[in-house]
C-alpha cells in the first residue's frame, strides 16, 4: 500500500490533499447526526447515476418500445430486475434523504450568511430531484404513470399565461403521447443530470470552502470545549458505515419489494381507479383536491397552484428575508413555520393515501 | 161491426209494415236488391249476426230508404274506409270492452295495442298507413270468427293468408329484401305442414309460433321466435304429453335441451349464437335430421369435427350399422360438455359401447392409447400451470410463460377435436405439439423459481458481506478513535 501511495504521491503531490483533509474538522454536538444526510444523498446520487447508466444500455424510449424494454430488463437481462428496482427505490430514498437534509439545514438555520448560496443550490437540486421523479415515473410507459403524468401536466396548464405553453412544451403537444415520453426521457437523462451535476459540484465546493455549519449554540461554546472530529478519516468512515447500511436497505427492498411494472399505457383506455402521484407530490395533489372550485371569484385550483409557487419561492429565498437570524437572533417564527410545513405535508400525504 | 174489424185489421197491418220497414237495415235492403258482393258476403259476416250495421263502419243513415239521404255526408256517411281508417273503424268497437259486451262478445280488446308495436304496425312504403290492416288478414264483409273454418285465419287457412304477402318476392323485397319468401314451400315439406294440409288444426302454423297481432322480427327480443324464447315456444306443444300422445313422440326434449351445453349457453348465458331447436331441425321446414345427415347438421357449427368424422373409418361403420352419427356418442337434446372421460375404455367412456378387447380390439386399443395421451397432456398442462402460478405468487415475471400456457390449452382443445379423426398418429401429432410447449412453459417457470431462490440466497450473501464490511468499518473507527 505504502509503495502505491508513494508512487501516486510522487506524481500528484497527494500530501497536500491529505494535509487539507486532515485539517478539516466536523463539529460534534447534539445535532451532528443531521450532517450525515448530505452524505447519504450524495451516495444515493451516485447509485442513481450508475444504475441509470446501466438501465440506459437496454431502455428504449418510445411508445411501442418503452414498456417492452423495461419488461425485457426485468425478465431477460441478468440482474436487470435488481438494477431497475434499486434505481426506483434509490430514487425514493434520495428524495426522502434530500428532504430530511433540507429541513435539518432549515431548522439549524445553516443557510445563514455566508451559506446562502449553498442553500439556494441545495433547494434548486431538490426541485430538480422532483423533476427527476416526475419525468422518470413516465418512462416505463405503464397505465398509472401515463394517467399520473396527464393529471400532473394538466395541473401545470392551469397557471395563467405561461401554464399552457409549459404544458405543451412538456407534453410535446396537446396530449400525453409518445412525444411526451421521448421528451421526458430527454429531460431525465440529459437536461436534468447536466444541470444537477453543475449544482451538486457547486454545492460540494461551497461546503468544502466554508466547512460545516455550526449551530448557534456550538458557536457560542468556548473554543477549548468544542467537540470536533477530523473529516478524514473519522467522519468519512462514519459516512461509509451509513452508506453500507443504506445499501443493505436498498438490496432488501429490491429483493422483497421489486418495483412493479403494471400494465402498458393505453391512451384509449379509461383511467384506472386509484391514480396517485408519487408520495412526494401527494401533499400538493391532495391540497389541490381539497381546495373549493371557486374562492371568491378566483379559480380554486389556480389559487392553490399559485400559493404553492409562492411558498416554494419564499422557501428558496429564506436566507435573504430571514433578517433576524442574520442579525444573530433566534427566529422562533421560522421554527414554528417549519413545524407547520412538516405537519401540513405529513397530514396531507397521509390523508391522500387514505382517501 | 164487420167494417170496423176490417178497418182495424188494415190499420194493424199498416202499422206492422211500417215497424218492419223502420227496423230493417236499409243499407242491406237496398244493396241486396243490387246484388253486390259486399252485401252478399255480409250476410254470413259475424258482425251482421251480432247486429253490426254497414253504417257502423261506413257511416250514413241505416234507416233512410232514400239512398241520397242514407249516404249523405250530413248523416255521417264516410264511404269505403281507406288506409288506417280501416283499423280505426274496427277498433271503434274492438278496442272498447264495454261496447263489445253490448254485442255479447267476450273477445279481448287489446288487439290494436299489440298490433301497433308489431312489425305489421310499422309504416307502409308511402309512409301514410300501417303495413297491414285488419282486413288484410281477416277479410272485410265476410268476416268469420277465428274458430270458424271459413275464416282466413283459421289454422288450415292462415298459411295461405300469410303467404299472400310473404311468398310474394316482389312485395316482400320492398320491405325486407333479405327476408326469404320460401316459408310456405318449406312448410309444406315439414311434418307440421303435411298434417296441416290434411286438415289437422292442432299442428303448428304461422300464428302458433309467430303470434297473431303481436308479430315481431325474429331478432326482436319480444318475438316468440327470438332465439332465447324459441325453445319455450316449441315446447308449448312438444312438452304437452297429452297433445303429443297421438303422434307417438317424446315430450322430454325441452327438459333435456335446457340441461344441455347448448341449452345452458342459450337459456342461462343468453348466448344467442348457441343453437336453439330450429338450428338443427329447421324452422318452417322442421323435421328431425336423418341419421346420415346428423354430422352435417352439427357440422354447421362444429365444422372441423364433422370433416374429421366424415373422413374417418367410423363414418362407413356408422352408416352400415345405421348409427346416428354425432348422437351415438354425444346424445342429441341432452348434449353435455364433452370431457376427456368420453374417450377411452374406462367406465363412462363411449368407445366401449362398441369396442371391446375381444371384438374390434384395434379400436379398443386405439381408444386406450388416445385417452392415455390426453391424460398425459392434461397432467402436463396442470403441472406447467402450477409452476407458473407459483412463480407468479412469488412476484416473478413469467408473462411469456403464462402466455404460452394458452398454446398448451389450445393444443388440448385441438386434440379433443382430433379425436374425431379416430387416428392415433394424427392425434399423437397434436398431443406432441402440446407436450412440447408445455415442457417449455415448465422450463421457463422452473427457471423463474430458480431465479427467485437465487435472489433470496444472493440477498443473504450480499447482506452478509455488506454487514461484515460495516462491522469492519465500525471496528476500525473504534480502534482509530481509541488512539
Amino acid at each position: 500500500m505504502k509503495k502505491i501511495y508513494d508512487w501516486f504521491n510522487e506524481r500528484l503531490q497527494l500530501e497536500d490533499l491529505v494535509h487539507f483533509l486532515g485539517k478539516k474538522y466536523v463539529p460534534i454536538h447534539s445535532h451532528s447526526v443531521w450532517y450525515y444526510f448530505g452524505g447519504i444523498s450524495v451516495f444515493l446520487f451516485i447509485i442513481q447515476v450508475s444504475t441509470g447508466i446501466l438501465l440506459l444500455l437496454y431502455y428504449k424510449a418510445g411508445e411501442d418500445q418503452a414498456f417492452e424494454s423495461i419488461l425485457f430488463i426485468m425478465s431477460k437481462v441478468q440482474f436487470g430486475w435488481l438494477i431497475r428496482s434499486i434505481h426506483s427505490w434509490a430514487a425514493n430514498l434520495f428524495v426522502l434523504s434530500a428532504v430530511i437534509h433540507m429541513f435539518s439545514v432549515y431548522f439549524e438555520k445553516a443557510y445563514r450568511k455566508p451559506r446562502e448560496m449553498t442553500w439556494v443550490t441545495g433547494m434548486l437540486m431538490l426541485f430538480l430531484l422532483l423533476g427527476f421523479g416526475f419525468s422518470g415515473y413516465l418512462l416505463p410507459w405503464n397505465e398509472l404513470a401515463f394517467f399520473a403524468t396527464k393529471v400532473g401536466t394538466d395541473i401545470m396548464g392551469v397557471i395563467p399565461v405561461v401554464g399552457k405553453p409549459i404544458m405543451v412544451l412538456l407534453r410535446g403537444g396537446e396530449e400525453v403521447t409518445g412525444a411526451t415520453l421521448t421528451r421526458f426521457f430527454g429531460f431525465h437523462v440529459a437536461v436534468l443530470p447536466g444541470i444537477f451535476t453543475v449544482l451538486i459540484s457547486l454545492h460540494l465546493i461551497f461546503v468544502q470552502r466554508q466547512g460545516m455549519s455550526e449551530t448557534e449554540e456550538f458557536s457560542n461554546t468556548p473554543e477549548n470545549e468544542k467537540g470536533k472530529m477530523p473529516f478524514f478519516p473519522n467522519f468519512l468512515l462514519r459516512d461509509l458505515l451509513l452508506w453500507l447500511l443504506v445499501l443493505n436497505i436498498l438490496a432488501i427492498l429490491a429483493v422483497f419489494f421489486p418495483w412493479e411494472l403494471g400494465h402498458k399505457a393505453d391512451a384509449f383506455a379509461s383511467a384506472p381507479a386509484g391514480i396517485r402521484p408519487e408520495w412526494y407530490f401527494m401533499f400538493m395533489f391532495q391540497s389541490l383536491k381539497l381546495i373549493p372550485a371557486k374562492i371568491l371569484f378566483i379559480d380554486g385550483e389556480l389559487l392553490g397552484i399559485l400559493s404553492f409557487g409562492l411558498a416554494f419561492a419564499l422557501w428558496l429565498f429564506v436566507p435573504f428575508w430571514d433578517r433576524k437570524t442574520a442579525q444573530g437572533h433566534r427566529n422562533r417564527f421560522l421554527n414554528y413555520l417549519g413545524i407547520f410545513v412538516i405537519a401540513f405535508i405529513l397530514l396531507m400525504t397521509i390523508y391522500g393515501w387514505l382517501s | 161491426m164487420k167494417k170496423i174489424y176490417y178497418v182495424l185489421s188494415l190499420l194493424l197491418i199498416s202499422l206492422g209494415a211500417w215497424t218492419v220497414m223502420a227496423a230493417e237495415d236499409q243499407c242491406i235492403a237496398c244493396h241486396t236488391g243490387l246484388g253486390d258482393a259486399p252485401s252478399t258476403l255480409f250476410k254470413k259476416d259475424i258482425h251482421q249476426q251480432k247486429g253490426v250495421s254497414c253504417a257502423d263502419c261506413h257511416g250514413g243513415d241505416r234507416t233512410a230508404d232514400d239512398p241520397d239521404k242514407a249516404m249523405s255526408k250530413d248523416h255521417g256517411y264516410k264511404g269505403v274506409p281507406k288506409g288506417n281508417n280501416i283499423i280505426k273503424a274496427c277498433i271503434n268497437c274492438h278496442d272498447n270492452a264495454d261496447k263489445m259486451k253490448t254485442f255479447g262478445s267476450s273477445l279481448k280488446t287489446n288487439q290494436f295495442k299489440l298490433f301497433a308495436t308489431s312489425v305489421h304496425g310499422g309504416t307502409s312504403l308511402d309512409g301514410a298507413e300501417w303495413v297491414a290492416q285488419c282486413t288484410t288478414c281477416h277479410g272485410a264483409h265476410g268476416v268469420s270468427p277465428v274458430a270458424s273454418p271459413s275464416s282466413p285465419v283459421y289454422p288450415t287457412n292462415v298459411i295461405k293468408t300469410c303467404s299472400k304477402c310473404h311468398s310474394n318476392p316482389q312485395y316482400m323485397k320492398q320491405y325486407n329484401p333479405s327476408l326469404p319468401v320460401d316459408q310456405l314451400e318449406k312448410y309444406h315439406t315439414s311434418m307440421h305442414g303435411k298434417l296441416n294440409a290434411k286438415g289437422n288444426t292442432e299442428v303448428a302454423e304461422c300464428a302458433s309460433c309467430h303470434g297473431s297481432h303481436n308479430i315481431y322480427k325474429p331478432s326482436d327480443a319480444r318475438s316468440t321466435v327470438y332465439a332465447i324464447k324459441l325453445p319455450a315456444t316449441c315446447s308449448k306443444c312438444h312438452s304437452d304429453a297429452e297433445k303429443m300422445k297421438k303422434y307417438n313422440i317424446p315430450t322430454d326434449q325441452y327438459e333435456k335441451y335446457a340441461g344441455s351445453v347448448h341449452g345452458k349457453a342459450l337459456l342461462e348465458k343468453h348466448d344467442v349464437g348457441a343453437p336453439a331447436c330450429n338450428d338443427c331441425h329447421g324452422n318452417h321446414g322442421a323435421m328431425p335430421p336423418g341419421i346420415e345427415s346428423i354430422s352435417n347438421v352439427c357440422g354447421t357449427c362444429h365444422a372441423l369435427n364433422a370433416d374429421l368424422f366424415s373422413s374417418s373409418p367410423h363414418k362407413k361403420a356408422f352408416d352400415q350399422r345405421k348409427y346416428p352419427e354425432c348422437q351415438t356418442c354425444h346424445s342429441n337434446h341432452a348434449i353435455v360438455p364433452a370431457t376427456d372421460a368420453l374417450i377411452g375404455v374406462s367406465q363412462g367412456a363411449t368407445c366401449v359401447k362398441c369396442h371391446s378387447p375381444q371384438e374390434s380390439s384395434k379400436g379398443y386399443e386405439a381408444a386406450k392409447v388416445m385417452r392415455h395421451l390426453l391424460d398425459t397432456l392434461s397432467a402436463s398442462e396442470q403441472s406447467a400451470a402450477a409452476i407458473v402460478e407459483d412463480a407468479l405468487q412469488k412476484g416473478m415475471e413469467v408473462g411469456e410463460a403464462k402466455f404460452k400456457l394458452r398454446d398448451v390449452h389450445q393444443a388440448r382443445l385441438e386434440s379433443r377435436t382430433m379425436v374425431h379423426s379416430f387416428s392415433v398418429p394424427k392425434f399423437q401429432e397434436v398431443i406432441d405439439k402440446g407436450m412440447k410447449v408445455s415442457a417449455e412453459v415448465s422450463h421457463e417457470g422452473q427457471g423463474a423459481l430458480d431465479e427467485y431462490r437465487f435472489r433470496r440466497y444472493g440477498l443473504g450473501v450480499a447482506t452478509g458481506i455488506i454487514t461484515l464490511l460495516s462491522l469492519l468499518v465500525y471496528l476500525y473507527i473504534r480502534r482509530l478513535e481509541k488512539k
